[in-house]
């Protein structure tokens, strides 16, 4: 092995293990959702090749009010799924469109696109 | 004529620019036809001059404003409103409010009529007291599209000028979807008047957008294909001049090129490639940027990093052909091209397929009549649909569509279900029965009165329970979902590796090997394929399956139906019709079979027991006229006595006979066969004498015995649970091919009796009537609920079968098992696909057989991976259950 290929390795083997890192291990940042008067805790979510935020926490008990704002016309992103919660919904592209539930249970529940391209998590506290 | 409310707060708004401005501080003052108008800039205030009246005017004409009138009354539905509870809240609250003179809330038709002066007090203001007080104002919704609504401050105008519109709750503009959102009362018929409000302030007025979500969904869908096909159409053209630079040695001509003329278009490829990347390419750069925002990676992720590695590496050989290794240098520009050509043409064909799957809820939603004839004040009008209220009085002529739910009230009628229940006969209707929007009226003219609108309507609920379910996840979708959700990172680590091996142990030249392999890993893993496997089969089954009166409400419930081992059955109007009828009549001496039924039905007339109906309803049928009875007596465990035409008539059972003291005969032997049969008897006593038997029973449904034989040819052990005697049971359940009968099982105990057999170890559903079922519905591992009428949404079932029939048990089960097959194909295709390409990508076939995946291939199987996925979910569609619907 010449010094290239020694460099190469090294750096390749260092790459996969950012790789890793990046995806999976580095902690993610988390939006806490707001409350209003009525104590419905709400948050706008923008979806454009991913959901912004992707990671939202919430209170347990009291109802989630989720905004959800499509800024792309991709089809994959058209529709956004809670299986846990068993809530869906069409966002049109530009439309504001909400999806209120309460969960009970504290947890991390999962939410995605159609496919599960896109996916984001709510920690429910 | 100015409703000058408007005007009267604190601040005044500027009439022609809309700004909300202090007096003080104003730029200037008009008066105009005794109000003063305040502006904010020179502009606004010239505008107004050149034509003050057209300003002025502008909140008076639409508004149908009628100074002469102080008080207005108006009925405010309200929702929510249920006896006794806040119904002292809610008028206090709107009592509270200034302008208001009265009050009365009637929780009983559920509207709260209110007199209010209409200068004073609006109704988004009595709207929002409703609100506030912890109701909903009932009330109708539409959507106007306004064109070019580009103006932020020009909202606000137009949302007082559609509050102002009398009838109105609430309205709210929103300039990103250029649409006005307007609740009001219905009964008003203002739509019209909302369209004038808003072009009042010159602007156009367009049907929303987003009226009808399917029709908004394939527009984008239209146009997001048009979008796709012109980036396709753009790479591939310029795939050709780049393909023929790249294959040059092999080309005649071009093949006889000088190196320099070769360098030269090599430079003319990077320029003419690097446009295909960042236009036709930039949705995956887009993407991809956008996922590592989110530390995430998707498809979008390992086609940018593919093409852009193989586009950066083209360039700087061309650019510094020096710093390479001999024979290296060679650029590979062909690769960014038509990989990226492909996956949009792939991107396409799967949005065109997708579009297919949902076939069957746009049959659905395209059953809705568009319009009503509804009755108010006497007058008939045509409204759209979305305006008939409940109560309203709804004219329906032969030929015409049902347009909402309701009780006919007057004219009688034959209506063809098939759409909403697959009977193909259609159903007799008469005062007082349901009626179900969507249904198409046959032979008379009818009036019903309309119970359920808009969103509660059958049709509305059916299509809302499958869109729900079509998207909702099957268990075996959470494998290929953790899977996806490590995929990416993965397949971005192997291409790292891949470089690595091929750049230190690969043949010459390495660097080129390194790079072709690590590009085409990252070309070819699709992480589309798996996660489009389960949902696209799910909504073709889901779809089938509404298409054919079965709501399956989850993919959870369509997954666990394909395993079903044992279907429990309910009795009563299950199997059987759950109402009796008359079987059998047998007479003694002389009496001939009419005359007694002919007493004995007359008798029946005056009871109310189920038994005695069946009676009545059975001499009916046979054409036999009915006295009326006197001296009415019913002794309760015993029958009932009465005089017809001169005769004293007994009915009952054998404890009758012995309180009329009458001779028996054999005819207890004959009442017992009856009996063993699942019938029950009743002695007919005449006059003192035995006249003869009159038999009732439940009767098994017409293609029971069918629908059972299919589920136990399909290995389905089928069971019946009833409350009845074991004699009855068994009787039923012989005639209709059953072995395992449990019988005398309390309401209660049929929960525990499910469990019972599961503890057997066997995969059960239930199959009952929703209401008395319920905890064996909920119980069993799939709850089919059967549903008939407008009452098709029942909760505690996994599956709703809005076909009173069995048969709808084996289409269930027939859809379950193709759909589960659809999935398991599509999800070991995709699965496979990855496992093998990604390898083969990698080069482990290399050292055995000198093969090597070409990137070019590794774009067109990657683009038609989930093309495939698709296609095999739309085969599907062309499911055909056993009993065909029609």
């Amino acid at each position: 092995m010449n010094t290239t290929q020694i460099i190469v390795t090294i750096g390749g083997i260092a790459l996969s293990i950012l790789i890793a890192w990046f995806f999976w291990l580095a902690p993610k940042g988390q939006t806490r959702a707001t409350s209003d008067a009525g104590g419905a805790q709400e948050v706008a979510v923008t979806v454009k090749g991913g959901y912004t935020p992707d990671v939202v926490v919430v209170k347990a008990g009291l109802p989630v009010r989720m905004h959800f704002t499509r800024q792309e016309s991709a089809a994959c992103s058209e529709r956004v799924l809670f299986p846990d919660f068993n809530q869906n919904a069409l966002l049109p592209e530009g439309q504001k469109v909400t999806l209120e539930f309460t969960p009970e249970k504290p947890g991390e529940y999962g939410f995605q696109c159609q496919m599960g391209m896109f996916r984001g998590k709510l920690i429910v506290e | 004529m100015v409703p000058n409310e408007r005007w009267k707060s604190m601040n005044a708004k500027d009439p022609v620019c809309g700004m909300e401005i202090d007096p003080k501080n104003a730029y200037a003052m008009r008066e105009h036809m005794g109000h003063k108008f305040y502006f904010d800039s020179e502009s606004c205030v010239e505008q107004f001059d050149a034509d003050p009246h057209k300003y002025a005017m502008a909140g008076s004409v639409t508004t149908g404003f009628n100074p002469s009138m102080q008080i207005e009354q108006i009925e405010l539905p309200i929702l929510g409103l249920k006896k006794g509870s806040g119904r002292h809240t809610l008028k206090n609250a709107l009592e509270a409010i200034e302008g208001v003179k009265s009050v009365s809330v009637n929780p009983s038709s559920g509207v709260s009529v209110i007199e209010y002066d209409p200068q004073v007090v609006t109704l988004p203001t009595l709207s929002s007291a409703v609100k506030s007080a912890g109701f909903r104002v009932g009330g109708a919704q539409t959507r106007i599209g306004i064109q070019d609504l580009r103006c932020a401050s020009c909202v606000q105008f137009i949302e007082n000028e559609l509050r102002g519109t009398p009838g109105v709750l609430n309205a709210s503009v929103n300039v990103g979807t250029q649409e006005a959102t307007v609740n009001y009362l219905p009964e008003k018929n203002i739509l019209n008047q909302l369209n004038s409000a808003i072009e009042e302030w010159g602007y156009k007025t367009r049907p929303a957008a987003s009226e009808e979500p399917m029709d908004k969904q394939q527009i984008e869908h239209e146009k997001e294909y048009r979008h796709l096909m012109s980036r396709f159409w753009f790479a591939a053209i310029i795939s050709i001049p780049v393909l023929i630079i790249a294959y040059a040695k092999y080309l005649p001509i071009v093949r006889d090129w000088s190196m320099e003329t070769l360098r030269l278009s090599w430079g003319a490829s990077a320029l003419l490639t690097f446009p295909v990347l960042f236009w036709s390419g930039s949705d995956f750069f887009t993407g991809a940027w956008a996922a590592l925002k989110h530390r995430a990676a998707n498809m979008n992720t390992l086609i940018a990093l593919g093409t852009a590695a193989a586009w950066l590496y083209s360039a700087f050989t061309v650019l510094f052909p020096g710093i390479f290794p001999e024979g290296t240098s060679e650029p590979f520009f062909d690769v960014v091209t038509v990989v990226i050509a492909l996956v949009v043409l792939g991107q396409a064909l799967e949005l065109r397929a997708k579009g297919r799957t949902s076939e069957a809820i746009k049959k659905l939603m395209g059953l809705q009549a568009k319009t009503a004839r509804v009755i108010r004040d006497g007058q008939e009008i045509d409204l759209p649909v979305e305006e008939v209220l409940v109560g309203d009085i709804v004219q329906v002529r032969p030929g015409e569509k049902v347009p909402v739910d309701g009780i006919l009230v007057e004219g009688s009628s034959a209506v063809d279900e098939s759409m909403l229940t697959g009977e193909s006969l259609p159903a007799a209707k008469k005062t007082g029965d349901e009626v179900i929007g969507a249904t198409i009226n046959k032979t008379g003219a009818f009036k019903f009165r309309a119970t359920k609108v808009g969103k509660d309507t059958a049709l509305a609920q059916i299509v809302k329970m499958v869109q729900d379910a079509q998207n909702s996840k099957a268990p075996i979708a959470r494998m290929a979902d953790t899977v996806s959700g490590y995929f990416v990172p993965v397949v971005m680590i192997l291409a790292v590796l891949t470089f690595i091996i091929w750049f230190d142990f690969g043949p010459q030249p390495q660097l080129v090997y390194a790079l072709v392999t690590g590009v085409t890993v990252l070309i070819i893993a699709c992480p589309c394929a798996l996660g489009l496997a389960t949902p696209m089969s799910l909504m073709v089954g889901i779809g089938k399956g509404a298409e054919n009166g079965i709501l399956i409400r989850s993919g959870e419930a369509l997954q666990t139906s394909q395993g079903i081992q044992t279907v429990v059955l309910d009795k009563t109007g299950t199997i059987t019709k759950g109402k009796p009828e008359l079987t059998d009549t047998i007479v003694s001496g002389n009496w001939e079979e009419n005359d007694l039924l002919h007493l004995a039905a007359s008798v029946e007339r005056s009871s109310e027991h189920p038994l005695a109906e069946a009676i009545v309803e059975g001499a009916k049928t046979r054409g036999i006229a009915l006295s009326e009875p006197t001296a009415f007596e019913a002794i309760p465990g015993l029958g009932v006595i009465a005089t017809v035409d001169g005769h004293r008539v007994a009915l009952g059972n054998l404890k009758m006979t012995n309180r009329e003291n009458v001779v028996l005969g054999d005819f207890e032997q004959k009442a017992a066969a009856l009996a063993d049969d699942g019938k029950t008897p009743m002695y007919a006593v005449i006059d003192g004498q035995l006249a003869g038997i009159v038999a009732v029973a439940d009767t098994v449904k017409d293609d029971s015995s069918e629908a059972i034989a299919a589920l136990q040819k399909m290995g389905i052990e089928v069971v019946m649970i009833t409350g009845d005697n074991k004699r009855t049971a068994e009787a039923i359940a012989r005639k209709v091919g059953i072995t395992r009968v449990l019988s005398e099982v309390l309401p209660e105990d049929k929960a525990h009796n499910v469990h019972l057999l599961q503890a057997e170890g066997k995969k059960v559903a239930m199959v009952g009537d929703g209401i008395n079922d319920a905890p064996a519905l909920a119980q069993a591992d799939v709850g089919l609920a059967i549903g008939t009428g407008t009452d098709v949404a029942i909760e505690a079932s996994d599956i709703t079968l809005i076909k009173g029939s069995l048969k709808s048990v084996v289409t269930a089960i027939e859809v379950s098992r193709a759909t589960m097959n659809n999935i398991k194909q599509n999800l070991i295709g995709a699965f496979i696909y990855n496992i093998l390409g990604v390898p083969v990508a990698m080069g482990v076939l290399f050292p055995f057989f000198a093969v090597l995946l070409n990137p070019l291939l590794a774009g067109a199987a990657m683009a038609f991976s989930s093309v495939t996925v698709v296609s095999n979910a739309n085969r599907l569609r062309a499911f055909k259950p056993r009993f065909s619907a029609k």
